[in-house]
């Protein structure tokens, strides 16, 4: 219960620092002289994306050490994670579009960047449907771990993508070899940003950890032994 | 030329606040699925 406390105190700071960041963004920070206000999509977009991929490179981590220990607070960790990185890639996948329709003109192409994000949802759904059809809680976390290391090595080709095959999504502004290629008051709104979607991350993965703990104590308590939710 | 930035803010506010109801209603979501495990 403490950690469910936590993990919404911590995604209602992130709400609210949200707000704040909405703020700053549509009243302090200069419109891109090209794109317009479209541009401050941006702010959403990229540290969605890095979260949606970190968060998938952490269930990658996790899975490699659970099948090495067998730990179950790793397979929830994951399942968690996973879920989360969910939400996160949804944000990407409609905050890009909406982005690329002013800009690009058209609301979706078939880019590297952006087919291999959507195969990352695609990655995500799958591990969340396999947990939610496997029965027995150690073959699913098997079958789960295996899953969520696949889910991993994907997120390199990500962000290599628009370096093998430059089509339509910019190259990195930021996460690139070199200083980022933003003005300061951009850079910082940006940060802030990115700082907000790592407390949503923190607090929602608390919050998810938390509930999958909670319903494994009352199956086990029911004698249900642990069938069903992960 | 005072007016070539592009009028595109509507796209903005679209993503924005798309953004915040997938944020809220996975807050909600989580109370909820929560409120509901500890009902007796």
């Amino acid at each position: 219960m403490r950690m469910l406390r936590a993990g919404r105190w911590i995604s209602g700071v992130a709400l609210a620092l949200l707000a704040g960041v909405y703020v700053r963004v549509l009243a302090y920070t200069p419109v891109e002289a090209s794109q317009g206000l479209a541009q401050k999509i941006f702010y959403l977009h990229v540290p969605a994306a890095i979260w949606a991929e970190t968060a998938m490179v952490l269930v990658g981590l996790a899975s490699i050490v659970y099948l090495f220990t067998k730990d179950p607070r790793l397979d929830r960790f994951a399942a968690s994670s996973a879920e989360v990185g969910t939400i996160f890639c949804v944000i990407v996948l409609t905050t890009g579009p909406i982005w690329g329709k002013p800009i690009w003109g058209t609301w979706w192409t078939w880019d590297a960047r952006l087919t291999l994000t959507l195969f990352l949802f695609l990655l995500y759904v799958g591990y969340l449907l396999l947990r939610s059809a496997v029965v027995d809680p150690a073959t699913r976390a098997r079958y789960a771990a295996v899953l969520g290391i696949c889910g991993m090595c994907e997120v390199p080709f990500i962000h290599l993508s628009v370096y093998m095959f430059p089509t339509l999504h910019p190259m990195p502004i930021i996460l690139q070899p070199g200083r980022p290629k933003l003005p300061g008051s951009m850079l910082t709104t940006w940060l802030l940003s990115l700082g907000v979607f790592t407390l949503f991350y923190v607090g929602f993965v608390v919050q998810r950890y938390a509930l999958s703990y909670l319903r494994e104590q009352l199956e086990a308590a029911a004698g249900a032994g642990g069938i069903g939710h992960a | 030329m005072p007016d070539a930035v592009p009028q595109n803010g509507g796209f903005m506010i679209a993503a924005y606040v798309i953004a915040a109801v997938i944020l809220g209603g996975y807050a909600l979501s989580l109370y909820l699925r929560a409120r509901r495990s500890l009902r007796p």
